[in-house]
């Protein structure tokens, strides 16, 4: 790695200016929460060489996950794996606390950060073998005429990375809001609005301006009848992003289900919603055929690249499996 | 390094680390001061850190990771670097108590932490619980990733949660070990049963579970490795390489590297002609070519005072290129008017040809008996297929890393190798110097798998860098580097004709394969398996071809798993046309003499199958094609294999001291296989002596032996029956003066070249697979695997069962998920790396019963055959098979992922 600077604000406000000072000075700066993205970017030549690195681990605060009444505030900070592990989390948000455990490997988890698993860039390999794609300036999606096995069915164009969070599925389920802080103060943004197609920005995946920083989610309060899974096909079994995964929540009461949230992973450029499979099942009890209906409705509108047909298959499966599990109707 | 020892362990090794330290940049010299303004240049921060209850100040560059800082500033090379990206978890430490990858977080964020390392497990002088279990379960192969391991066993153990079989796989999920040892750590970490497989009538020491001899170094961190080699004044080097498959370099300016303050030397094809023999028998490769032939292909090699400024240099060469066309495709590269992709053409001469010398013509190599257009005629039922196996990487743990040092026109080499003794006259002949004037030196070695076995550019660009430069130079890899760069197993296609009687009797195989190798033509090539199976008629035509793809080369078992995968198949088919069972049909129609026509000195084969059979419980489990209505389909399949035992030339030497230590002398490197011990074991049943005893004097050219490389399965039967040799002359020594009197000893010295006439010396193994596929989610998973095979005597138990699992495992990854993939507009490679080429994990595991079968043979050590490479013949083509069994789909391309399975499926 070239040489930079690793600087260590004591607050937000403090780190929000530094980004701006080096920026200002023409220099290239990035805020670190876990680091480890961040440092395989750097190392791979990905990104642009630092000239520092704004690290946010000692800013206090931001590491904590505090429930009231009103909801659940999950702090940037809070590392993936205190997500996955929380009480509160898993007894609430089963969705989230699943879609936590499921990120990468125990050592990736103890150290990323929520923030950061939200704003990952993308793992598209073209993009992490430095191919000089429209995601870094350059003029194709290598994956159109290329090996686009892992690429997305839905949203794509003219790049057709997936999103590779999975928390980031559970967060878009749970109808959280995003809090985000930069030289311009603070804002909220619903997490259904906070990614962006490639169609309106190819430099990034969300609606972050520069400088600005993802701080904190907050999760509404949720029915004690909401229930919640988050299930992930992976080509390994562990320790890579998904194929295609699903977070799933659903309300219901007895047997009818009152309201449904399905999210698909690793089939679009950002977490993809798909409101008419979920107006399927609201109001109605869940059968096998109503779970195939909803599954069916999911995926209509996929459009498949060369090699990855196969997701549209998998995706149907994964939903109506999902649904009939969660709903206690399989 | 001191500390723990085998016999007497005293206490940790001290390492010698002051509690407070400012971490110089190197040691003083005349081109230092370039080196601190260099240094000067990079921000600095103190921080404080406590390692392993030891507290430290140190003045640290930001950018420095923690393994960095620990590794080569605090002298702590327990904990190893594999990948450098957060993807394979030998850098594990625990941080405040939690594991992370040491690689991918930087020293200043650890400011005020707490970090623990495996040198810090071991308290008072004694072992952890953990690292006992580790030596009793056999967890460490080669090593490399057991300290990492033990860390993420650790934080485990330290949330003081129930540990269970799932708890341990998911805690463990971080840490991947390519020898695909998972089982024996996942047992170790549960305090499960160790595998101690009893065999038959076990001699006085062969023939019982044995831990390693050098166990306790692989558990502590003390084995030293390659990359563990710090020398005073020592530079880094640096590899520039090709961005583009296939390119004439126009011009290249290196002035912009030399001029950065600390770069000391810089190789380019301009200025440095040095043969690399080693890396091509067919046509002349040099240290740096011009034209580059694949993405990764050396152009330039920069020496610098440390590895960012190496790197930062490598960099700033300018190198102006044309690009040429490019064929990834062996077939596509014999079409007319396909590029050359080098000088003679693109088809090579058959291998055998090659290594035979003169002047081989280009052209196929041809095995024929019998007439296969009349066995194919006269055939009830013929198959007709087309199978695609790929490019695996071997992914070892360690990365090729060599130091190399000039002392008075001597040169010494510390690098992986599979073999110290070729690799020495490897380097020796490049530069021209008598082989005593140089010592290649490998104490531990992090895994191979047949990508360590000759000598590596690595090893003779640093000791060209060195000496020029007149100062010793480490030469690292990156992971992507050796992906890219060093070789893997090599993609075929194969073309079959087979047929067969009504009755199931085998009557004719015609074989026309393709083998893309890259540019360079390191090894064979071949496309085996036919051999297994007894028949009137057989043709078989195999073309190695030259391709703009990374090298091919050698892969455990090379030619077999991805023949296995074809053939085994094909007979598959037949069986399921004249509806017989797999394991009928093999009864009837497998090798009992070598090519029908050599007698084998020992034979287990049939044993294999049914006793392998039985385990498997075959009959109860075995079900008709897609017998499973639901979306989840069971599925059971079988596989054969065999590979040779050969014998041959190696040495021995035992040393008998007045203390009654037994000196073995042997020059192996213990590539994880367990061979010092093997060997050990050996030396002490032919002595008649306690294994405690016996102390093995290895891995140096000045100071052991020839040895057979560690290649070819070959080392017990080679250096076992040299050692034989030795003893028994030892022994009629003692018979004739008695025990070595004060300051006396006894030596004996031993290099026999058997060799067998008129007969053939073979393993052999026969592998069961029972797997559920999810036709709607394209995934196989296997929930039952029995691997039956005849290694003659089993030299010891607990060592040849890690192999077996090993290879099992290693197969199941090449079956279900690896390849190296290449994008074939700009002949690129998408995914090198452990996450791209989706190695397996610990969660991907199942737990695999091995059986050995009772063979003696007369020719080997005590009756020992070879086992490390039969153990993935198989794999292959049982897990195909039980997926057609399954799903009534035949898949023939490799890997069978889930895109594959779901395109079978619909």
């Amino acid at each position: 790695m070239k040489a930079f600077e690793n600087l260590s604000p004591a607050t937000l406000d403090e780190a929000v200016e530094l980004l701006g000072t080096a920026r200002a000075n023409g220099e290239v700066a990035y805020p670190a929460g876990g680091g480890s993205d961040l440092l395989g970017m750097v190392k791979d030549e990905l990104v642009p060489a630092p000239d520092r690195i704004v690290d946010l681990k000692r800013i206090p605060g931001l590491d904590e996950i505090r429930t009231s009444e009103r909801g659940t505030e999950i702090g940037g900070l809070v590392t993936v794996d205190a997500v996955a592990r929380s009480e509160g989390i898993r007894s609430r948000y089963p969705v989230l606390a699943e879609a936590a455990a499921a990120v990468g490997a125990p050592q990736l988890r103890n150290t990323g950060t929520i923030a950061g698993n939200v704003c990952q860039r993308p793992w598209c390999w073209y993009f992490r073998q430095g191919f000089s794609c429209l995601k870094r300036g350059g003029d194709r999606c290598y994956s159109v005429i290329g090996e686009n096995q892992q690429h997305a069915i839905f949203g794509g164009g003219p790049s057709f990375i997936v999103h590779p969070s999975d928390t980031a599925n559970a967060l878009v389920a749970l109808d959280a809001e995003f809090q985000i802080t930069g030289p311009n103060g603070e804002r909220t943004v619903p997490a259904s609005e906070f990614f962006i197609l490639p169609r309106d920005s190819l430099e990034r995946e969300n609606v972050l301006e520069t400088d600005e920083l993802l701080v904190g989610i907050s999760l509404p309060s949720t029915s004690a009848n909401r229930s919640g899974a988050y299930r992930k096909v992976m080509d390994r079994e562990a320790w890579t992003h998904a194929v295609v995964s699903v977070a799933l929540t659903l309300d219901m009461d007895g047997e009818v289900c009152r309201d449904a949230r399905i999210v698909l992973g690793g089939v679009a450029p950002i977490p993809w919603r798909v409101p008419a499979a979920e107006d399927m099942l609201r109001g109605q009890g869940i059968t096998a055929e109503l779970a195939q209906q909803a599954a069916d409705s999911a995926l209509e509108g996929a459009q498949p690249l060369a090699k990855n047909g196969y997701k549209v298959m998998m995706a149907r499966a994964l939903v109506r499996r999902s649904v009939l599990e969660l709903s206690g109707a399989a | 390094m001191t500390g723990i020892t085998r016999r007497s362990f005293l206490g940790r090794s001290g390492a010698g680390i002051a509690a407070t330290a400012t971490l110089p940049a190197l040691t003083a010299g005349p081109q230092q001061k370039a080196a601190a303004q260099q240094l000067g240049q990079a921000p600095r921060t103190r921080i404080e850190l406590t390692v392993n209850g030891e507290a430290h100040a140190l003045e640290v560059e930001d950018r420095w990771t923690l393994v960095e800082v620990l590794r080569d500033h605090l002298e702590l090379t327990g904990t190893r670097v594999g990948c450098d990206r957060g993807e394979c978890g030998a850098c594990t430490v625990l941080l405040d108590g939690r594991n992370i990858f040491a690689c991918s977080y930087l020293a200043v964020w650890a400011d005020g932490k707490a970090v623990e390392t495996v040198e810090g497990l071991a308290r008072n002088g004694v072992l952890d619980p953990l690292q006992e279990a580790f030596i009793e379960h056999d967890a460490p192969q080669c090593g490399f990733c057991t300290s990492g391991q033990l860390m993420s066993a650790k934080a485990l153990l330290n949330e003081g949660a129930e540990v269970t079989e799932e708890s341990v796989r998911e805690a463990l999920a971080g840490n991947i070990c390519r020898c695909s040892n998972f089982l024996n750590y996942q047992a170790a970490v549960a305090r499960g049963e160790p595998s101690n497989p009893a065999t038959a009538d076990p001699l006085r020491v062969v023939g019982r579970p044995t831990p390693r001899v050098d166990a306790l170094e692989r558990v502590t961190g003390q084995a030293r490795y390659s990359p563990d080699i710090q020398l005073p004044g020592m530079l880094y080097a640096r590899i520039l390489r090709s961005p583009h498959a296939h390119a004439l370099i126009r011009a290249i300016d290196v002035s912009p590297a030399l001029e950065l303050d600390g770069v000391v030397a810089v190789l380019t094809h301009e200025n440095c002609d040095i043969d690399w023999a080693s890396g091509d028998l067919a046509n002349r490769r040099m240290l740096f070519n011009n034209p580059v032939r694949y993405y990764g292909d050396a152009v330039a090699a920069v020496a610098a005072v440390d590895r960012h400024t190496a790197e930062a240099a490598a960099q700033l060469i300018e190198v102006d290129y044309d690009t040429l066309p490019f064929v990834l495709d062996a077939e596509e590269a014999l079409e007319p008017g396909a590029v050359p992709v080098q000088p003679g053409g693109n088809l090579a001469a058959p291998f055998g040809a090659l290594r035979g010398g003169g002047s081989p013509v280009p052209g196929p190599a041809v095995y024929e008996r019998g007439d296969i257009e009349a066995g194919l005629a006269e055939s009830d039922v013929v198959i007709e297929d087309h199978y695609v196996s790929k490019h695996h990487n071997n992914a070892q743990m360690e990365p090729r890393t060599a130091v190399a040092q000039w002392e008075a026109g001597k040169l010494t080499v510390w690098t992986p190798t599979q073999g110290i003794t070729n690799c020495r006259d490897d380097i020796a002949a490049a530069f021209g110097l008598p082989n005593e004037q140089v010592r290649v030196i490998c104490e531990y070695m992090g895994g191979g798998f047949g990508n360590k076995n000759q000598c590596q550019d690595t090893d003779l660009i640093a000791a060209e860098l060195a000496r020029r430069t007149e100062r010793p130079v480490k030469l690292e890899l990156t992971r992507k580097e050796d992906f890219l760069s060093i070789h893997g197993r090599w993609p075929t296609s194969q073309y079959y004709r087979v047929g067969a009687k009504r009755d199931g009797t085998l009557h004719a195989i015609e074989l026309r394969g393709y083998s893309g190798m890259g540019p360079h033509i390191k090894s064979s090539g071949d496309i085996a398996g036919i051999d297994f199976y007894q028949c009137p008629n057989v043709s078989k035509t195999v073309r190695t071809v030259h391709t703009n793809m990374t090298t091919s080369a050698n892969y455990r078992a090379p030619s077999y798993p991805q023949g296995v995968f074809g053939i085994a198949s094909v007979l598959d088919a037949i069986c399921h046309e004249i509806d017989m069972d797999p394991v009928e049909f093999h009864l009837k129609n497998v090798t009992r003499q070598y090519r029908d026509a050599t007698p084998y000195t020992s034979y287990g084969l049939i044993d294999c199958i049914e006793q392998g059979a039985e385990a498997f419980d075959w009959g109860n489990r075995r079900q008709p094609v897609a017998a499973d209505a639901g979306p989840i389909k069971r599925g059971t399949g079988m596989a054969i294999g065999a590979f040779t035992a050969r014998l041959g030339l190696s040495n021995a030497v035992l040393r008998l001291d007045d203390a009654g230590t037994l000196w073995l002398h042997a020059g192996v490197t213990d590539i994880g296989t367990g061979a010092k011990t093997t060997l050990a074991m050996i030396a002490a049943e032919a002595m008649e002596m306690d294994l405690d005893r016996v102390e093995v004097v290895w891995g140096d050219t000045d100071r052991s032996p020839y040895s057979v490389g560690e290649s070819g399965s070959r080392t017990t039967s080679h250096t076992g029956f040299a050692i034989v040799q030795a003893a028994e002359d030892l022994k009629r020594q003692l018979d004739e003066r008695g025990p070595p009197g004060p300051g006396e000893e006894l030596v004996a010295e031993a290099a026999p070249n058997p060799s067998l006439e008129g007969e053939q010396r073979y393993s052999f193994a026969a592998h069961f697979v029972e797997l559920e596929v999810d036709t709607e989610l394209g995934g196989v998973h296997l929930t039952k695997y029995v691997a039956a095979h005849d290694s003659g005597r089993i030299v010891n138990p607990l060592t040849a069962t890690s192999q077996v699992k090993g290879g099992v495992i290693q197969g199941i990854g090449m079956a279900l998920h690896e390849e190296l993939l290449y994008d074939r507009s700009t002949g690129i490679p998408v995914n090198p790396g452990y996450y791209g080429a989706r190695i397996m994990t610990h969660l991907d595991t199942i737990p695999i019963d091995v059986v050995f079968v009772d063979t003696e043979d007369a020719h080997g050590p005590m009756g020992a055959k070879s086992i490390g490479e039969s153990t993935i013949i198989p794999v292959v083509g049982a897990i195909a098979n039980a997926i057609f069994n399954a799903t009534g789909r035949r898949i023939r391309e490799l890997p069978i992922s889930r895109d594959r399975v779901i395109g079978a499926m619909s």
